[in-house]
């Protein structure tokens, strides 16, 4: 089920309406039951897909603390092995999916062979990193196995971040299907205003620039250097917007009921460097990739050589994460190029900044570093978005030619959409820049109801009217 | 605080879901949970009486913003909305009417027709239509109008390919109280339902381009710049270069299906003429000749104009081989002419209409002198 879809917009009050009715000892189950209903939405069969990787994990999880010491690694590889095999087939092996048919009909599910080999799971990385992430923490130490499968199945089904994160944490989400989650008014509204915020970043913005970035991207050669340009720095917007929106979504879903979800950006589009870009940008990925696989294989701590093989190694991993196409793989290589490059020249950087006067943390340096970073930033999207590497290549190449600026709109984006396009950047800017600077929540609750509901019906009412409800499915469901 | 706290006798919530449980002096301790049972309860009938409201608040602005953008798009009296409006206000009245696609919307100038004829004409043509929505709109204007005396239905390549997704929706949006419109595209689209029951769904969620926005300047009194005149939209630009694409993409060319829908759609087209008196004229309107070559199945297609026009005695005018159909100049693209190619065709189909007329009005009245002599026998006898 989409979050920008009729059918949410009913499915949403129902689910919080039977969470507070029930009692304590139902909720969790009702919960489990809300979480299939999302997920089935989709394709009703792939729930038996993330079936699988909770059983494996759920048991895997409660062996680790009974076996003997020698036998825990061997488990936990089994555990992690079986799990990312599942990503692996249906991520990266179609053929496979012939297999799981076969199997499901043996269970009397007569799945369409077609639309599993070409449709990949929704979510399905999200949910196997999260699985991961909970089966490493109990062989740490850190995590004491859930011995409650519906608490452990609701864990990883969760519906608010089911399907693109935050990619969870056990200690932080577990403990709180545990804990009584009170009828509490500013929860409510405040979990209501971030999914608002949210659903403006995607209807309002991310769509819009949305029809724009798909025009240019899905046939670049028969676009000028102004309109490849325009689509770029559209998609780093948009995919920011979709990404960070769906994030917002599901955090304030989750705040409605009381439940606290991690962070997932941090205005990553104001970092001064590559390496901050990433401690913003898609934090759960980012400290997922940094907890479980940098780290463990030396990090930093190690010589240069091995600490600029580790980074190549981390990031190239993770632009495999997002997808079977070398695109993804060639985006998460230049990033880790980006930083080694970042790492190994910044004594260089710092020199040269302090012979031409401009000082460590000067306006001026600022806005050279900022802007730099966008600028890698968007190369990389350019990577990320074509539909292969020739496109890419031929984007990089013609972005700084034959600028026409009589020619700027293209087939479904017309001229009459820029205002609203850019309008939306705005308000999200100034919003984001707000929201840093000023106590915005505490001086809207003091405000008179008149004024402060006349406020908030117009941004309901700006979202309705402005947003695009094409059902453009959130970028990153695909991964 | 959990609405559990009313089911529990000894153990009461506070705020932070702290059990408070009954000690010391228990009649203190219950008349306290009591009080903060109460309060609670209170405090959450407070908050679904807020969320309600203001879940109603923003239900109402719909109600109120949909009537609104509805009663603009109905009182703009210019281009797309001022034609439909004067199509389903009834104030068009035409004696010819033509109907079709894009292709007879941009192809057709009543004005030429009216003068060329000296009867009025009307260009009912909808954008992105296929026949069976060309059909609803013609149901639409019957309804609405006067009967006119001659349809001229203009025919295309894909004249019998069937709609898969109603093009421009939020065009239909305002005039979906129309039941034959209404029931047309609610064949193509069972969720057309949405457009016309849920407020400000038809304006927000089938279209992208801000129809709303006019319509609520309408409301007001704006009409846009007209560029309808009787409903004929003529193209000003010349020829762009969407063929030679389409030619480079394709160099095989193309096939349109000719579903059993699409001819029952004309069928129906014919016998809706035939129910009502009205002459029928099927016109196929020029096309640029390299896209007829493209055209793999074009003989079919011709093949079963031909059937319908010989077995209903419908007269079809092919206007493919046009003195003009290989220049460029008179062409926007491959399907549709530019104005200047519109006005030069206008004035052939005007002349031919003419002529035609003429003929019929010289064939009745040979047939009434030849009925009279045999009357005036009959009286002598």
């Amino acid at each position: 089920m989409l979050f920008n879809s009729l059918n949410f917009a009913f499915f949403f009050p129902v689910v919080v309406a039977g969470f507070f009715l029930l009692t304590q000892r139902w909720r969790v189950h009702w919960l489990l039951v809300a979480s299939c209903v999302f997920y089935m939405a989709f394709i009703p069969a792939y729930i038996l897909i993330l079936l699988v990787t909770i059983l494996i994990d759920y048991f895997a999880g409660m062996y680790l603390e009974r076996v003997q010491e020698k036998h825990k690694k061997l488990l936990l590889w089994v555990s992690i092995i079986s799990t990312c095999t599942v990503l692996f087939i249906f991520k990266y092996f179609g053929f496979f999916t012939g297999s799981f048919v076969g199997v499901a009909g043996l269970f009397g599910w007569h799945l369409p062979q077609p639309a599993i080999s070409i449709i990949l799971p929704i979510g399905l990385s999200f949910h196997t990193f999260q699985s991961l992430s909970y089966v490493i923490e109990v062989y740490r130490g850190r995590q004491k196995a859930e011995r409650n499968f519906v608490i452990y199945a609701t864990y990883v089904m969760f519906f608010p971040q089911l399907v693109a994160g935050p990619i969870e944490r056990p200690q932080n989400l577990l403990h709180q299907f545990q804990e009584r989650h009170n009828f509490d008014y500013e929860g409510i509204t405040n979990g209501l205003k971030r999914m608002a915020w949210g659903f403006f970043k995607k209807l309002v913005v991310a769509d819009r620039l949305a029809l724009y970035v798909n025009d240019v991207y899905s046939a670049p050669r028969g676009y000028n250097g102004l309109q490849l340009t325009v689509a770029t720095v559209f998609f780093a917007y948009q995919i920011y917007c979709d990404f960070s929106g769906y994030s917002d979504i599901a955090i304030g879903a989750a705040q409605v009921m009381g439940f606290r979800l991690m962070e997932n950006f941090k205005t990553p589009y104001y970092s001064l460097s590559v390496s901050e870009f990433w401690r913003r940008w898609h934090i759960s990925l980012s400290t997922w990739f940094k907890d479980y696989l940098y780290v463990p294989i030396g990090g930093n701590r190690v010589s240069k050589s091995r600490h600029i093989i580790n980074l190549l190694i981390t990031f190239t991993v993770s632009g495999l994460w997002h997808g079977a196409n070398w695109t993804y793989v060639i985006w998460g290589a230049l990033n880790g190029v980006y930083l080694i490059v970042g790492f190994l020249t910044k004594g260089w950087r710092d020199r040269m900044f302090g012979a031409i006067g401009i000082g460590e943390d000067t306006l001026v340096r600022r806005a050279i570093m900022l802007s730099t970073t966008f600028l890698l930033t968007c190369i990389a999207w350019i990577v990320f978005r074509a539909r292969n590497m020739s496109d890419a290549v031929y984007v990089f190449t013609h972005l700084a030619t034959g600028w026409n600026f009589q020619s700027v709109a293209t087939t479904q984006f017309l001229l009459r959409q820029f205002p609203a396009a850019i309008g939306g950047l705005l308000v999200l800017e100034i919003g984001q820049r707000l929201s840093s600077t000023l106590p915005i929540s505490f001086m809207m609750s003091r405000m008179p109801l008149p004024a402060r509901w006349a406020l908030y019906a117009g941004f309901v009412m700006t979202v309705l009217m402005l947003g695009v409800y094409k059902q453009m499915q959130f970028i990153y469901f695909q991964f | 605080m959990s609405l559990q706290t009313f089911n529990s006798k000894r153990v009461i919530e506070t705020d932070a879901g702290i059990p408070v449980p009954g000690e010391g002096n228990e009649a203190t301790a219950a008349a306290m949970t009591f009080d903060g049972a109460q309060e609670s309860a209170l405090r959450t009938l407070k908050t679904l009486q807020h969320l309600a409201s203001f879940f109603t608040l923003i239900v109402v602005l719909c109600f109120v913003m949909n009537a609104v953008v509805t009663s603009g798009l109905r009182r703009i009296k210019t281009s797309s909305f001022g034609a439909m409006n004067q199509v389903m206000e009834g104030k068009v009245n035409a004696q010819v009417v033509i109907t079709g696609s894009s292709r007879a919307l941009a192809h057709y100038d009543p004005r030429l027709l009216a003068a060329a004829t000296g009867r009025t004409a009307f260009n009912l043509g909808r954008n992105g239509s296929q026949t069976d929505i060309q059909v609803a709109a013609l149901k639409a204007y019957l309804a609405h109008n006067q009967k006119p005396e001659i349809v001229i239905h203009n025919l295309d390549a894909f004249t019998f390919v069937e709609t898969r997704e109603v093009y421009d929706p939020v065009a239909y949006t305002p005039y979906l109280y129309d039941r034959d419109l209404y029931d047309a595209l609610w064949k193509i689209n069972p969720n057309i339902w949405k457009s016309r029951d849920l407020p400000l769904y038809g304006y927000v969620v089938e279209d992208i381009n801000f129809t709303w926005v006019p319509g609520l300047k309408g409301f007001f009194g704006w009409s846009p710049r007209e560029d309808y005149f009787l409903g004929f939209n003529p193209r000003s630009k010349d020829w762009t270069e969407d063929f030679d694409r389409f030619k480079a993409d394709r160099p095989n060319g193309v096939t349109f299906d000719i579903e059993p829908g699409g001819l029952e759609d004309l069928q129906e087209l014919i016998r809706v003429c035939r129910q009502n008196g009205i002459q029928l004229i099927l016109v196929y309107s020029p096309e640029y000749i390299e896209m007829q070559s493209l055209t793999r199945n074009r003989k079919e297609i011709f093949d079963w104009f031909h059937k319908f026009a010989d077995q209903n005695g419908i007269p079809l005018w092919d206007y493919s081989h046009w003195k003009y159909a290989g220049s460029k100049e008179y062409f926007q693209n491959s399907q549709h002419l530019n104005a200047t190619g519109a006005a030069v065709f206008s004035n052939d189909v005007a002349n031919q209409l003419k002529e035609y007329l003429a003929a019929q009005s010289r064939s009745a009245e040979e047939s009434r002198a030849s009925v009279k002599p045999i009357e005036a026998v009959r009286e002598k006898n």
